[in-house]
């Protein structure tokens, strides 16, 4: 029992990488009508990698930011400008025709090779982040301050790539890819499309089990000090602002790493990717898992994403927005810990009530 | 104590130390020394400037005058009077303030290890264990404040009165020559009152206490030497009967109850 309770973090995240991994296999087997469901997951474990890294920056050390979608889509755009330089065998693209290059632009041109994509995929978000975050941080700017700050940050990077649209294509993005390993479109090209969806998986395993070592030491412990008494900290000798630098970045490269495995599975990347409600959604996603957890990032990122992806079609398609807009208001209001919180404190407590009201009754009843 | 101190072991010094808020006199001259090994306390009705000594101290104010020399053992006197507030604490002088501030959503052990002495970059928390001898030390320290049986709990489930202890067990972590408490055992009953100050009788052995404080009784228990203020200004000083027994000090202060 103590194990469970221990390792049930663990143990969920096992669970879920179990059942993500035979999924494959289902489909192999005609389990699943077709490969779309296996794209779609795909795409959401794309989702729990942003939400960790979120999860570590507001869930652990209280920084909500509303703009992990820029830095999101920052390495989707490095991981799309390759695949597209893939497509067109390094020459300029249509777009860029359009708007009346003749020659690759200079910052197109280190995405014709796929390691430096992989360095940047990681460099680019993390020197922005770093740049934000460092004059953010020594400054003291916190709480709702910090927020409204990186939402107007996202905002500006947004406006930007669509004006930018010679080099982005602006507001249509960058489309017509394929993957890493190729195209994944139809029954043919099954092969590639598992050895992506492996691949993706098992970056998954490796982004939780760094946020977990990360949490587990001291320097997790010194987070949730930061937390919870900033000035504090300060005065026990740790330069706080560096911490927190340092743990922005650190979410922003996993934010970039998730947004590149999200273009492949998606096929394409638009400004959308970047703009406040998308960098909100993923708020979400760890408000209704459970902040502070790592494992809530994972199942609110995956349970938010299947309703959705079930139930936003049809007759649900309008009203969708609201109820995801209620359940966040209710998480908010009730259930701080979100699920994580409900299965480990709430119901729990719930159980001790119960138990404790049926035993004093019966105390009663012996008394009488 | 048993072993006699020289009467000149000061390790402290506060020297004709005034201070101006825009013309009004907060401290007016104060002059004092503290000896090693003491519980010092400053007493005084409110606004008697008491907090704003202790500021002075650890420079979080300037004073308008004046200079507060720190004697630390077998080291060359440093002043501390314009000194930067951390260099201070890195120098042996912490200081506890009045509200509780302890991590709340961390264990009493953990609230420990973040208060232990260097080690404080990034990569250290990431890849360093606090060592064997870090562990004992805090054991032995969480054991002189009676905390060594809620070592796992969360700090935060703790009483108020053991809060405090944990801070200063925080504090006596750092081993620091001084350690300042502004009133420790506000918000705390008489069995945790007393406690208190059965702790810091224990603690003085190894550092010099300064507090300031209103509970007579808790004074009469802990207190070496007193420091009266009224008003910004030395009304007397001396142990605490004497202090007791002064027909000023009864004007001024315990004449009102205490407050």
């Amino acid at each position: 029992m103590k194990f469970i309770k221990k390792q049930g973090g663990n143990i969920c995240f096992a669970l879920i990488v179990i059942v993500l991994a035979l999924m494959p296999l289902f489909l192999n087997a005609g389990l699943l009508s077709g490969s779309s469901t296996v794209l779609f997951l795909g795409k959401c474990i794309a989702f729990a990698i942003v939400a960790i890294g979120l999860d570590l920056i507001w869930g652990y050390t209280g920084i909500l930011s509303l703009g992990h979608g820029l830095y999101f889509a920052l390495g989707g755009y490095a991981m799309a400008m390759y695949l597209k330089l893939q497509e067109t065998g390094g020459n300029i693209t249509d777009f860029m025709h359009i708007g009346g290059l003749t020659e690759l632009p200079l910052m197109w041109k280190p995405f014709q090779y796929f390691p430096v994509t992989l360095i940047m995929i990681i460099l680019v978000p993390s020197l922005v982040a770093y740049i934000i975050g460092y004059f953010i941080f020594k400054n003291r700017v916190k709480g709702v301050y910090f927020s409204i700050i990186s939402q107007a940050l996202t905002w500006a990077a947004y406006s930007i790539f669509i004006a930018l649209s010679t080099y982005t294509n602006g507001n249509v993005g960058i489309t017509e890819i394929k993957t890493v390993f190729g195209s994944i479109k139809g029954s043919a090209h099954r092969t590639e499309m598992f050895k992506l969806f492996y691949v993706a998986l098992f970056i998954l395993v490796l982004i939780y089990a760094l946020a977990k070592f990360l949490v587990n030491r001291k320097f997790g412990k010194l987070l949730i000090a930061i937390r919870d008494g900033e000035n504090r900290t300060y005065f026990s000798g740790y330069q706080v602002s560096r911490y927190k630098t340092f743990i922005y970045v650190l979410s922003a490269a996993i934010a970039g790493i998730a947004g590149a495995i999200f273009v492949n599975f998606n096929g394409s990347i638009t400004p959308s990717q970047m703009t406040i409600s998308y960098s909100i959604t993923m708020v979400i996603w760890v408000a209704v898992g459970g902040r502070g957890t790592i494992i809530g990032a994972v199942i609110g990122a995956f349970l938010i994403n299947l309703c959705e992806y079930n139930l936003s079609s049809g007759s649900m398609v309008e009203i969708w927005q609201y109820i995801i807009g209620a359940v966040f208001c209710i998480t908010i209001i009730f259930f701080k810990g979100g699920i994580v919180g409900i299965v480990k404190e709430q119901l729990p407590a719930l159980f001790h009530k119960l138990k404790g009201k049926k035993s004093s009754a019966e105390t009663v009843k012996e008394a009488q | 104590m048993s072993n006699v101190k020289h009467t000149d072991d000061y390790v402290l010094e506060i020297n004709n130390i005034s201070v101006s808020f825009d013309g009004f006199y907060a401290l007016t001259d104060v002059k004092t020394k503290v000896k090693r090994n003491t519980v010092h306390f400053f007493i005084g009705p409110n606004g008697a400037g008491k907090t704003t000594l202790l500021d002075i101290i650890c420079a979080k104010t300037k004073p308008t005058a004046g200079t507060v020399i720190f004697h630390p053992k077998d080291k060359e006197p440093i002043r501390l009077t314009g000194m930067k507030e951390y260099k201070i604490v890195q120098e042996g002088v912490g200081r506890k303030f009045q509200v509780p501030s302890v991590f709340v959503n961390l264990t009493v052990t953990e609230n420990m290890i973040l208060s232990l002495k260097g080690h404080k970059g990034i990569l250290d928390s990431i890849f360093r264990k606090p060592s064997e001898e870090d562990m004992t030390n805090i054991h032995d320290t969480l054991k002189r404040v009676g905390l060594e049986d809620r070592a796992d709990a969360r700090a935060g489930s703790l009483a108020h009165g053991q809060k405090q202890w944990l801070e200063i067990a925080m504090q006596l972590l750092q081993k620091p020559e001084i350690i300042m408490l502004d009133e420790p055992a506000a918000g705390m009953g008489k069995p945790e009152t007393f406690k208190t100050g059965e702790i810091l009788k224990e603690i003085k052995k190894e550092c010099t206490i300064i507090v300031i404080e209103h509970d007579m009784d808790f004074v009469k228990q802990a207190a070496d030497i007193v420091t009266v203020l009224h008003e910004g200004k030395m009304l007397m000083e001396g142990n605490i009967n004497d202090v007791l027994a002064d027909k000023t000090v009864q004007a001024v202060y315990l004449g009102r109850g205490g407050e």
